[in-house]
This record gives structure tokens, sequence and C-alpha cells, in this order.
């Protein structure tokens, strides 16, 4: 057998630029990417398959002597009950995501691996199990072992012809009837970490996934009537009238994944994102101030935005593009200008089980028919999903690994451009598909809100920065990485202040922009730019499972007796500070004490969560007197509790612990509050609608027996 | 006689025996205070003491959340104290069936607790029996609703978008509206025979059947007659109560009232219903 290496990763890179020179020039930045990836692949919809050509150049851009190469073939996850996601999906208890039909199951079968001079490989090709605990039988991820290790700097390029039977209503991909969606879909390389080895996991029920970046042209064959979109820019379309079949050619470069979708219920519409018109000059102006930038390196370029939208939903087009054209705007604001000339944005074809999912320059983000105006469904999926070209994108973290940087990082971000472009939004609710908004109205919130509450009783399941599939469940693993996390990001944000948090989140973006950062780096900068060791609060919050709370756990006033009995000597036997105290009020009140009341009031406040302050921090407590004086106290949060006294001639009326609320990441911040009179009205009210709600169930029910 | 007769009728002698709806309104409530009342202690216990600022830091809604979420062990023993009376409830609900239709049918004008009770026990037996011998028939209602649902949930499983699963979905709410009086009145009238005629279950079922072989269009079209009633009754009921939400002082009482009122309507409709099934029943027998 015959090895192609070629003499060196300059040769590769020639032949490369050259390629991509033949098509329009896309403005990304030129770095060394060690994949290039020329697809042709044909779409048959009756047996929903694919026949499919990969030629494939990989070079070696580590110092290590590489003897083999890893690929990913996700497909194989749907193949049968024993792959390692059907395992994990059967495991769960809470939710059932992964369900197939006999006919439904999904596979990709390589049926030709070769060298450039015809070495086949396939024949020493093996399935391996690179997790703990270790499946056998699953077959997403393929060993070959090369004819020679591969040195440094050298490139290998591989012919791979495939089958691939497309999964009916898979995870992230699938198809029903004639529509499609096809992601993951062809053989992919690892990732090759220099002393490391092959970075190269299989297909878990709750992980996302991690490649390098690479340029790709891909051919797509379909039925003409079928309606296409995919990553990148279509740069070719050829029709063949006689087979009734259309070829698109895609073509991007500097992505790591290539996803597409063909179905003829979709309409295509495109529209322009023109960074003059979206964003004024006082905006870049603040912006520019914000984040300490020059004006020039925050300029907004054009965008052509394209929406595959369903026939059904096509009354929802201008709220997709509404929420776009927000996300494009302070996502590039913020981080920095979208570098790619195209998003497109797909509404995916019904029961594909691909709604709300990212894939660089193209994404998805399923909707209803029957939506309300305040309920922020899909504006919230497509912000969200649009960020992923940031975080997961561009900056590509290992989701596997370290989900949280992009599933953390981008539900803080979706949560500050939903709050900025929409506001609260409306918490929906449903029933059989109908929007119950007339009958009852449930609260607006913003994101940061709800993720806060939702995520606080898995902060002593799992620590965020578990691997994705060794989570308890695919509760622990999406509250954690996704709103735990963000909660926790939103609380630093306001520890640290607007403008340090800011030039935190650019500095990071754009020093690890077309990298693979891992939580180290993140914590770097956030060091690095505020100037303060920060490494406390990701230890508690990111590599531990522990939760945060403290609270006002007791509030006890009475009135001081004028006389204390008992035996007395000369000696006082107080505290300074409380014989101080004591003696100002003393002196001022000595004439009126026949008339005035002292109240004593006692404050405990204890720490109920595990996780203490560092040192340093110290948790605030604000206490309002009936008379309209404010007193504060400091805590350092050590230990278990503290007690605080006040002696006034008044009774407290309020007491807020952390009233700026700073700790958001707090998990229960119902009691950080003291009220003497406590929201009595909307108790009743909560009660009283309750008490209806059991009446009329009751009713019913005996109405029947 | 029209449906408007009966209709009138029932109403009529709804109206006489009112008091039944107050005496089933007020155990009614001793179980909702029952199942309510720890929850609002854990709300009270929880939130009676929070400071509720102009701009707070979340709505209130997710306090209550938070709480819930926070006290889950507490969540779970609640869960199954509500399982545990909504069983007894169950017992109890035949009780009340046998007061309700004891007194509603019995000729006398005058109603009184003693005499409801009276009548609860009398019948619970009985009713408790008949119950049970209604099992077979949900049966063969949930079979009925199956098959008639079936292409519906075939036009849904086929569909390649969302409007016809949302239709679908709703036409087998709609279908299965329709098809539950048609049983129940079976119920119902089983229960009609006993009372009135003093019959013993088995026998009741099998009269209540035969007469609703002849009878069972009009029946069925009164029973749904006024459950339309009933649901127009209860949207005009919502907006009003919408209208009333947004209204700021003392908008609490005033629904408080208006929620109760609600109550004692849906309480009085049963009370109707029955007495339009046996003011039916009344001039049907002997045809």
């Amino acid at each position: 057998m015959k090895k192609t290496i070629w003499p060196g990763a300059l040769t590769s890179y020639l032949i490369l630029v050259i390629s991509i020179s033949l098509l329009p020039a896309i403005p990304c930045p030129a770095q060394p990417r060690p994949v290039n990836y020329k697809l042709e692949v044909e779409l048959l919809p009756p047996a929903a398959s694919l026949l499919a050509k990969e030629t494939l150049v990989w070079t070696n851009l580590s110092q290590d002597y590489i003897p083999d190469m890893y690929f990913h073939l996700y497909w194989n996850a749907f193949k049968n009950e024993l792959s390692t996601l059907a395992r994990e999906a059967r495991q769960e208890k809470y939710f059932k995501r992964y369900r197939t039909k006999e006919e439904a199951w999904g596979w990709i079968k390589i049926t030709s691996l070769t060298t450039a001079d015809g070495h086949d490989l396939l024949a020493s090709a093996t399935f391996i199990s690179p997790d703990e605990p270790p499946n056998p039988h699953d077959q997403t991820v393929l060993r070959i072992i090369l004819p020679e290790p591969l040195g440094p700097g050298q490139s290998i390029k591989l012919n791979i012809e495939f089958q691939a039977k497309v999964p009916r209503n898979g995870l992230r991909t699938g198809h029903y009837k004639d529509g499609f969606f096809i992601s993951q879909w062809f053989p992919k390389p690892g990732v090759y970490e220099e002393g490391k080895g092959w970075n190269c996991h299989e297909y878990h029920l709750n992980s996302e996934f991690f490649a390098d970046f690479a340029d790709f042209e891909v051919r797509i064959t379909v039925p003409s009537e079928l309606v296409v979109g995919a990553c990148g820019e279509e740069i070719k379309k050829a029709e063949d009238r006689s087979a009734g079949k259309t070829t698109y050619t895609y073509a991007q470069e500097n992505i790591h994944d290539f996803a597409w979708t063909a179905s003829p219920r979709f309409i295509k519409v495109e529209r322009w994102f023109k960074g003059e018109e979206e964003v004024s000059p006082e905006e870049y102006q603040q912006m520019a101030e914000l984040l300490g930038v020059d004006i020039r390196d925050i300029k907004l370029p054009d965008v052509r935005m394209i929406l595959l939208i369903e026939k059904q939903h096509r009354h929802q087009v201008d709220r997709h593009f509404r929420a776009l054209k927000a996300a494009l705007k302070y996502y590039g604001l913020w981080y920095g200008p979208y570098p790619y000339r195209t998003i497109t944005m797909v509404d995916p074809p019904f029961r594909t089980g691909s709604g709300g999912m990212e894939y660089p320059t193209l994404f998805t983000a399923g909707t209803s028919v029957l939506l309300e105006k305040d309920v922020l469904t899909p504006e919230g999926v497509i912000i969200h999903e649009f960020g992923h070209n940031y975080w997961y994108g561009m900056v590509a973290n290992n989701e596997f690994e370290e989900a949280w940087l992009d599933e953390g990082i981008n539900t803080y971000s979706t949560g500050k451009v939903s709050a900025v472009a929409y506001g609260p939004g409306r918490i929906p609710a449903r029933f059989n598909g109908l929007p119950l908004s007339q009958l009852f109205k449930l609260p607006a919130v913003y994101d940061w809100q709800l993720g806060r509450v939702i995520s606080s009783p898995v902060a002593k399941l799992d620590s965020v920065l578990t691997s994705s599939w060794n989570f308890y469940n695919s509760g622990s693993y999406s509250l954690n990485v996704y709103y735990r996390a963000a909660t926790s990001l939103f609380t630093l944000e306001r520890l640290l202040g607007e403008k340090t948090w800011a030039r935190i989140m650019r500095t990071y973006h754009q020093r690890y922009r077309f990298k693979h950062p891992r939580t180290e780096d993140f914590i770097q900068v956030v060091n690095e730019v505020s100037g303060q060791d920060l490494n406390w609060f990701f230890q508690e919050f990111f590599y531990a499972a522990k939760d945060f709370d403290y609270a006002i756990s007791y509030v006890e006033t009475r009135i001081k007796p004028e006389k204390y009995r008992g035996i007395f000597d000369d000696l006082p036997t107080v505290s300074p500070e409380h014989d101080r105290e004591t003696t100002n009020q003393t002196a001022v009140s000595k004439k009126d004490k026949s008339r005035q009341k002292i109240y004593e009031t006692i404050i405990t406040l204890r720490r109920y969560g595990e996780i203490k302050l560092a040192p340093g921090y110290n948790l605030k407590l604000k206490v309002e007197f009936e008379d309209g004086s404010i007193d504060w106290k400091e805590w350092d949060g050590q230990s278990r509790w503290v007690r605080f006294y006040f002696e006034k001639p008044v009774r407290v009326k309020r007491a807020v612990l952390d009233p700026d609320g700073l700790w958001l990441v707090d998990t229960n911040l119902s009691n950080n509050s003291y009220a003497r009179r406590g929201p009595t009205t909307k108790i009743m009210s909560v009660t009283t609608g309750l008490f209806w709600l059991v009446q009329n169930m009751l009713i019913t029910m005996s109405s029947w027996l | 006689m029209g449906a408007i007769s009966f209709l009138k009728s029932g109403f009529n002698r709804a109206g006489q025996k009112f008091k039944l709806s107050v005496y089933l309104w007020l155990i009614i409530m001793v179980v909702c205070l029952i199942l309510v009342l720890p929850v609002n202690s854990q709300i009270r216990t929880s939130l009676g003491h929070l400071s509720w600022p102009e701009h707070s830091l979340m709505p209130f809604e997710l306090n209550l959340v938070e709480i819930f979420l926070v006290n889950q062990n507490l969540l779970a023993s609640y869960f199954n104290f509500f399982l545990v009376t909504i069983l007894l409830t169950v017992v109890l609900a035949v009780f009340l069936s046998g007061g309700l239709f004891g007194q509603m049918i019995n000729p006398v004008d005058r109603v009184s607790l003693p005499g409801f009770l009276a009548a609860g026990c009398r019948y619970f037996g009985r009713f408790l029996l008949s119950l049970v011998l209604f099992i077979p028939f949900l049966m063969v209602f949930f079979l009925v609703f199956k098959i008639l649902s079936a292409p519906l949930n075939l036009w849904s499983a086929r569909a390649v978008s969302e409007r016809p699963v949302i239709l679908a979905g709703w036409l087998s709410l709609v279908l299965l509206a329709l098809l539950w009086p048609a049983f129940k009145v079976i119920l119902d009238l089983a229960r009609i025979f006993i009372v009135a005629e003093s019959k013993k279950v088995i026998a009741s079922y099998a009269s209540a059947l035969k007469f609703i072989g002849r009878h069972f269009f009009p029946l069925w079209g009164l029973y749904l007659l006024v459950t339309l009633a009933v649901v127009i009754i209860s949207a005009i009921w919502l907006a009003i109560c919408r209208l009333l939400s947004a209204a700021q002082p003392g908008s609490l009482f005033v629904l408080i009232l208006f929620g109760q009122a609600f109550v004692l309507f849906r309480l009085l409709t049963r009370q109707v219903l029955i007495g339009v099934e046996y003011s039916y029943f009344s001039t049907g027998k002997d045809s």
C-alpha cells in the first residue's frame, strides 16, 4: 500500500489557496487550517438516503508523528439500540428525547476509503469507544491506521465514498416524509491535540460537537422540487431537467461543520443586514467608549440574511428577520463583527427533530403556527442559535468536555440581546397547540430571572464543568451548562461592573476567535482584564457542585425593658460598641425616656449554602426603620451565621441582604429580605386563585362520579 | 314538551332547591381548605415577610417557583397528601351525589341539611355500586372514542405541517365533549331510577338503558344544551374577570366574590341538569 504524504503544509496550503481563489472572496482571517473538504452528495428521498464522496486533505499542524486518524461517524448513533446515544436515552428518567421506530433507524457506511494513490485504509479500520464507560457496540468513532506516521507539517489526502440512511425524527438531524435536515452526516476527523492524541468522542445524548476549522466545498444534488439551504454561500446552481435534479454548490472558509436542508415546503426569503442603517453613530460612539476601542474596529459589515421558512409560518417572516438583525447588531457590537457574508436561518422541516440547533453560518429555529406577540418565541431561539456563531462557531470550544463555554456564555449573551432588543418576554401558556393568553397571562420575565430560578435545584447535583455525557441526567446537563453558568456570568458582570465585563467578553472573543479555548483561557482573560484574582469564583461556581445561599434567617423586635431584673454590680459588661450605641441613645433621649419606647431588634443572617465568599468580599445588609432612617451592616460571610443588634426608638420596616442584587447566583433570593408587612395582597391573590382552581377541579370530579 | 319546557322545569326545580348547591359549596369548601391550607402555610412561611420594593428583582410568580423548587422534599410529601385527599374525595363525591339526587327527585320542595345528609347515607351503597357498574360503560366509551378519533389521529400522524395536528387535537377534544354526555346520561338515568322508583342497581341500569334506547337523542341534546349554556356563561364570566383584574383597588375582594359566585353557578348547573333529566324522565317514562 502506498501512502500520499505531500511535502508539507506549504504545498497543501498553496493548492488550497488556489482552489479557494476561484471562489468569491470571503473575508475570513487567513490562519492555518488542518482540514480541507470537498464533498459531493446526492439525496435520494424515496429511500431517505445519501450517496456521497468526500475528498479530505488533513494536515498535521502539531509536532507529533501521528500513526492513525479518528473519524466521527455520528449517524451510527441512530443505527440500533446498543449505540451509546440509544443506551443513554434509555437510561433517562425524565426525558425521552430519542425514540424511533424500526424503519426509522439511521446509519452511515463507508464503502471506500483510500489514500490519493489508491491505498485501501478501510481493511484495517476499527470502531473504537474512547469514552467511559466503554461501549463495544457503539460505531460512532472509527479509527484508521495510516500507512506511515504523519510527520509535523505533512498532509494526507483521503478519498472516501459513503452511503447513509437519514434517521427519521432523529436528534438534531432527520427526515419526515420529503423534508430533510442533514447535519453531522459525513465522516469527520476528530481534533488532534499535540502531545495528547485524538480528541474524538462518541455521539452522546447530552453533548454536542467539536471539530477543526476547515474549508468546505460541497455539491448537493437533490430533486429539483426541493428548496435547499446550506452553510456558507451558494456559488453555483445547475439543473438537470431530464433527470429532474438540481445540483447546488456551496463554499465556505474557516468553519468546522457543514449542515444543509431540503424541503418542498420551504419559502426562501433574503434580506440584507446593513451595519450603517442598523447602528446609529451615537451607538457606535457609546460602544467604542465602553469597550475602549477605535470606532473603526466596531463598524459592522453588511450581511446577507437568508430565511428558509415553512409555508405554514410565512406570516412570521418579519419576526424572524427582526430578531436576526438584533442578534447581528448586538453580538457584532459587543464581541466583534460577524465575519461571514451570509447567515441562513432555517425553520426546520416539520418533525425532523432538528429545531433549535446551531451550525456555522446556518442555524435552525423551530416555531409554531399560533404565536402571541409578547411571547418571545421564536425570537429567543433565533438570537440564541445565531449567537452560537460566536460561541461555538468562531470561539470553538470542546462541546463534549466543556459545554458551558458555548452554551453558558451564549445563554448569557442571548439574555442580554433579548433584554435590550425586546425587554422581558411572557412565559407561554399553551394547551393542545393553542395559546391560552386570552384566558390567563403568565408573567413577563427576563431570561436571567427565569434561568436563575430554574437552575437552582441542580447546583448540588453536578458541577458546571462535568463532561457532557457524565451529567446526572439531561435536566442537570441543560440547567447547569446553560442556565447556572449564565447566572454565574450575570453575577460576575454585576460584581465587576458593565464596562469591565464588556471588555472581558470582547477580549476573550477576539483572542480566541477561530481557536479552541478551554475554561482556563476564559478565567485567565477575566483575571487579566479585571485585574483581580477570580479563580475562587470559578472554583466554587464552575468546578464544584455546591450551592450559594445567604439569607436573613430571623428578625426579632421587642420593646427594650426599662428595668432589668437581677443583681447588678457597678462594672459594665456589654461590648464597647453596644455601650457606645446605647450611651448615645440614652444621651439623646434622656428627657423623653419616660415617654419614648426603645426597640431592640436582632437580625440573624445565615449561610445555608456550602459556598463561602472569598476573603475581601462582603455582603451588605440594608436595614430601613419606620422613621426612614437606614443602617448598613457588612458581613464577610465566612461563618455559618451572624447576628446584628439594633436599638432604635422605632421598629424595623424592612431589611435586605445584598440590596444591589449582585449575587444572582444565590439559589434562594426569596430568603434575602424581610419586611414587617410582606406582600399580603399578592399572597392572598395566589391563594384564592389556587383555592378557586381546586374548587372547580373538585366540582368537575364530583359531577362525574 | 319541547326542550325549553324541560329546561324551564329543571331550572325551576333547581331554583326551589338552591340550598343544595349551598350545602355542596360548603362541603367542597372544607375539602378545598384542607388541600390549600398547607400550600398557603408554606407560601406565608417563605414569603410572608418578603420585602417587595417597587422595582423588585423578579416577578412574584418566580418567588413562588423558587420557594417550591427549594422545598422540593415538602412538595413531594404534599403531593402524596393531595392524592390521598382526592381519593377520599371520590368517596365523598358519591355520598354527595346520593344527597343531591335524593333531594332533587324528592317531590317535597323544602330541603334541609339533615334531609340531604340522610339521602346521602340512604343511597351511598347503591350509588357506589352504580359507579362500579359504570366502569364497563366507561371502557366502551373510551373504545368508541378511540375508534371515532382514529381518522383524526391518522390525519395528524401523516401531516406534513403543524395545522392539521392542532386541528386534529381540538377536534378530538370536541369529540370527547360530545361523546361523554352520551355515556354520562346512562349513569344519571340509572341513579334517577334508583331514587325515583327505588330500584336495585342492576334493575336500574336495565331500565335506564331501555329508556335511553327510546329517548337517546332528546336526552343527549338536552345534556349538550345545558353544557353549551355553561360554556357560554363561563366565557362571559372569564371576560368580566379579566376586566376586573385590570382594575386596581379592591379588585381582589370583588374577584373572590365573583369566583365564588361562579362556583355556585357551576353547582347550580349540576342541579339544573339533574332537574332537566328528571323532568324528561317523568314525561317520557310512560310513553
